[in-house]
């Protein structure tokens, strides 16, 4: 079972780490990705006590890449004074960007390739880079690229007229093809999967208890590592939870993004900032170092569906098919993690992995791939509560589904998540002895 | 050559003036056609409102088309139906909800009426009921489609299901002022299943120029693709279009090769500049054949053999030699007869083994050979011809899972069209159901979905473009 059969080699995860998620805007202002990547990063060595040479490589994931440094993780690298020779690479697949540095820094492992590998992502909505238009930038690169005299500079005046459409734009997460916002796309999925505002607000309401339950309780101690930000005040704990919220003041909140919709700022999750890392190592390194190994990712999953139909429907295909892989069934799983980018969103794919209709038409399964006992789900809350640093969140859950499992003493936890593009991706995490 | 009413129509403030004036001069409504490539979901959040008879048999093919196909269906008259949606609805996050739900002033792109059920002459009465309040409601280019069976069991079952026609035909007439098309599908027993596609395109914008038509879909073929892909359903064919140089032909191989198709692009030698800047733009193959040539048929089938083999052909070549009959001369008869008609016989014997299993012919034929035409003895003489010739050949390659099919073009604007006196131009427009002459691009849509592997259904059949009218070249 699992990806280990090649080579025989398990990766296992080791441990985690991440920083605080805060509002973007706020805390973090002056940390860009790099700087909170390192900020976990460099927690996640002192805790394992790790030092320069011993990590061969980073796996890192981010979704709003800095343009000048797009390979964050081996930026990370160099500013953490590694060993040079720990390589690094840096992938983007939306939400799912810091699953994906997981799931490849496994199949890596499990090649072959190295023995200890830091993957996780990272993301700064703050320092989300103002983008100037192509016209802008096509009629500026003969001052910039070539020799800036007069009549160059005449020429790319001329071509910038009209000058309306050469202010920079806003960054906002649209779909390329369909120009859909991610939020009318939650929204047009609410509609047609007839979720509720009341069930939304619930969803919420008990993602914001649960996360805010899970930091009184200290839960959260061994996964976050404080951060001090260039004012030099240190940010210990998640700053986007509130434990006071409830079904009946998020009732109150607008619909934002239409008229008579249900997905408010209350039920959606925040733009964050924040990074998480997580250590992974083959299972004999583990133990020959003296790790108790935590968890294996039996099994993963990304697929694509239409961005033009339902753009975040991914995970209820992802799902089946690492439940298949893993020759398991929705009924076994002891912790079902989803990622919460909209409450719309996760209520609409548990809609569609319990209905037999849409295993029928759409998996071509004889039945639905099974409900998920809300006992069982996001037990410590989700993006809602905790915030969504796009890149992180995928490092996040297999941190958080990874400690449960030992904490809890359970077996095995599924983690799905939806992405940008039309993207779901699903991974499968089993408790090591 | 453009139209003047058209071009009219399209500028609001001169249709106001028009208006103002109160001339009566109906202006014709541009119609919505589609663009690019067939799409996974074309009824993309379309409102189509769905009734029926009672004892209809086809809602779960009309559930499972709308669901898939992205629209969102509302349900009119009796509740028999609604079971049938629950599951496609659901797996496609597209529940169907009842007609009330739908706000009053909103418009719909489509209405199904399931008359399957249909037994008895008082049945009819459930039209009136269905139609009468929405046929105000059909939204700019909207579709009303009829669904029946073929034949009724006894007289008065056989009444009720030919009425169907001639409020088809009637309806079709009503609706076109507003661009909208009507349609009937008959559905033989034992073919619902083939139902799908058709639904799909005729509820679609590519059907834009077809109206008024009764359609059979039949299980006489057989089915070569038991899932028929909706996008890119010609991947790795093979497809021969004669006369491609222009006009319907061009548009043809331009459609089907945006579907997929590799297309040979065929024509006479005089015309190589268009044929091979076709070619080429389409990533086709030129061959510049003249067909009444002895050795013509012998050299497609060369090509085709060393292409692998052929999926579809298009019969499109056609000439025109428009004269009274007292004033034809013999050599005009000749070579109208022997360019549309025995070239098509000739070209197909040759390629006919060469077709492979799912293959698709589709023959070019006319109003003209339906309705007949003053001057155009020979021409409808060779086109009604070409309409004997799918209905014989059909059963022939029935086994092979090829169906064969003509499609007969009303007032399509061509150079062949173009050619016509003022007056009759005019008049071919305007009477048509539509008011407007159509576009080449609407006959090669047609064309396209015969060619498609989901239109097994229909075979041996001849499908008008025409507007609604029965006039034209």
């Amino acid at each position: 079972m699992g990806m280990s059969g090649k080579t025989g080699r398990r990766a296992v995860v080791v441990d985690g780490l991440r920083t605080p998620f805060v509002k973007a805007f706020t805390d973090f202002t002056k940390l860009d990705t790099i700087a909170l990547g390192v900020a976990a990063t460099r927690g996640l060595l002192k805790k394992a006590n790790l030092g320069r040479r011993d990590v061969a490589s980073i796996v890192w994931g981010g979704v709003i890449l800095p343009g000048t440094a797009p390979n964050v993780g081996r930026e990370i690298a160099l500013d953490l004074g590694l060993d040079p020779a720990c390589e690094a690479m840096t992938v983007t697949r939306a939400c799912a960007s810091g699953l994906q540095a997981v799931t490849l820094a496994a199949a890596a492992i499990e090649r072959g390739e190295a023995d200890i590998v830091i993957a996780g992502g990272s993301d700064s909505t703050s320092n989300a880079e103002i983008k100037l238009p192509q016209k802008v930038v096509h009629a500026l690169a003969p001052v910039a690229l070539g020799k800036a005299d007069p009549k160059a500079i005449l020429g790319a005046v001329g071509k910038l007229a009209p000058f309306t459409d050469i202010l920079p734009t806003r960054p906002k997460i649209a779909e390329r093809t369909t120009g859909e916002v991610m939020g009318e796309a939650a929204e047009k999925m609410a509609r047609r999967n007839e979720i509720s505002r009341a069930a939304q607000d619930a969803f919420a309401a008990r993602s914001h208890h649960r996360a805010a339950a899970a930091m009184a309780s200290g839960r959260f101690d061994e996964e976050v590592t404080p951060v001090e930000t260039s004012e030099g005040k240190w940010v210990h704990a998640d700053g986007l939870v509130r434990a006071d919220t409830s079904e009946e003041k998020l009732s109150k909140l607008r619909p934002v993004f239409a008229k008579d919709g249900t997905v408010t700022a209350g039920n959606a999750s925040p733009l964050t900032d924040g990074a998480a890392a997580v250590l992974l190592m083959s299972e004999e390194k583990a133990r020959a170092l003296g790790f108790a190994p935590r968890a294996a990712l039996t099994s993963w999953a990304y697929v694509g569906v239409d961005p033009a139909d339902q753009l975040l429907m991914g995970p209820a295909l992802a799902i089946p098919k690492v439940l298949d892989r893993a020759g398991r069934t929705l009924a076994e799983i002891d912790l079902v993690d989803l990622h919460e980018a909209f409450a719309a969103q996760v209520l609409c794919v548990l809609k569609m992995l319990g209905s037999a209709a849409f295993a029928r038409e759409r998996l071509g399964k004889g039945e639905a791939v099974g409900e998920v006992d809300p006992a069982r789900l996001n037990v410590h809350g989700g993006s809602i509560a905790l915030g969504h640093p796009f890149g992180a969140t995928g490092a996040r859950m297999v941190t958080t589904m990874a400690n449960e499992l030992v904490r809890s003493d359970k077996r095995t936890a599924l983690l799905g998540i939806c992405a940008a593009g039309g993207l779901g991706a699903a991974a499968l995490l089993e408790r090591i002895d | 050559m453009s139209d003047v009413l058209l071009e009219i129509g399209r500028n609001a403030r001169a249709r106001a003036v028009v208006n103002a004036l109160g001339l009566p001069i109906p202006l014709p409504v541009p119609l919505r056609r589609a663009r690019g490539p067939w799409r996974e979901r074309p009824l993309a959040d379309a409102s189509v409102v769905v009734g029926a008879s009672a004892g209809a048999e086809l809602a779960p093919v009309i559930a499972e088309t709308l669901a898939a196909a992205g629209a969102n269906a509302y349900l009119t008259g009796s509740d028999s139906i609604a079971p049938a949606f629950v599951e496609p609805g659901e797996a496609y996050g597209r529940p169907a909800r009842a007609l009330a739900a739908l706000g009053e002033n909103e418009r719909v792109a489509g209405v199904v009426f399931d008359a399957t059920g249909l037994r008895d002459v008082a049945g009819l009465h459930a039209l009136y009921e269905t139609f009468h309040p929405l046929v105000s409601r059909l939204a700019r280019s909207g579709r009303v489609l009829v669904l029946g069976r073929p034949s009724g069991k006894g007289p008065a079952a056989a009444a009720a299901q030919a009425a169907l026609e001639g409020f088809v035909r009637s309806v079709a007439k009503e609706v076109g002022r507003g661009g909208a098309t009507a349609n009937l599908v008959r559905v033989e027993k034992g073919a619902e299943a083939r139902l799908g596609p058709v639904l799909r395109f005729l509820l679609s914008p590519r059907s834009a120029f077809v109206s008024a038509q009764p359609f059979v879909v039949d299980a006489r073929t057989k089915v070569s693709e038991e899932n028929p892909p909706f996008v890119r359903p010609l991947e790795k064919k093979v497809a021969v279009v004669t006369g491609a140089a222009r006009g319907i032909g061009a548009a043809t191989a331009r459609r089907l090769a945006e579907e997929g198709a590799h297309v040979v692009c065929l024509d006479r030698p005089g015309d190589d500049g268009p044929t091979s800047q076709l070619a080429r733009s389409i990533n086709g193959t030129a061959l510049l054949v003249d067909l009444g040539a002895d050795d013509a048929p012998a050299r497609i089938a060369d090509v085709v053999r060393s292409l692998g083999g052929l999926d579809v052909v298009v019969h499109n070549a056609g000439i025109t030699r428009d004269k009274t009959l007292g004033r034809m001369s013999e050599k005009q008869w000749d070579e109208v007869i022997s360019v549309n008609l025995g070239a098509v016989v000739r070209t197909h014997e040759a390629l006919e083994p060469l077709l492979r299993e799912g293959g698709r012919v589709v023959c070019l034929s006319s109003i003209a050979g339906i309705a007949g035409n003053v001057g155009q003895s020979a021409y409808a003489a060779s086109k009604a011809g070409i309409l004997g010739f799918v209905a014989g050949l059909c059963p022939i390659l029935a086994e092979r899972g090829i169906t064969v099919n003509a499609v007969a073009p009303g007032f399509i604007e061509t150079r062949l069209t173009a050619a016509i006196p003022v007056a009759v131009r005019e008049a071919g427009r305007r009477l048509a159901a539509l008011g407007q002459g159509g576009l080449p691009e609407d006959v090669a849509e047609v064309i396209t979905f015969l060619a498609s592997p989901g239109a097994a259904g229909i075979t041996g059949r001849t499908v008008r473009v025409c507007g609604g009218a029965l006039i034209g070249a």
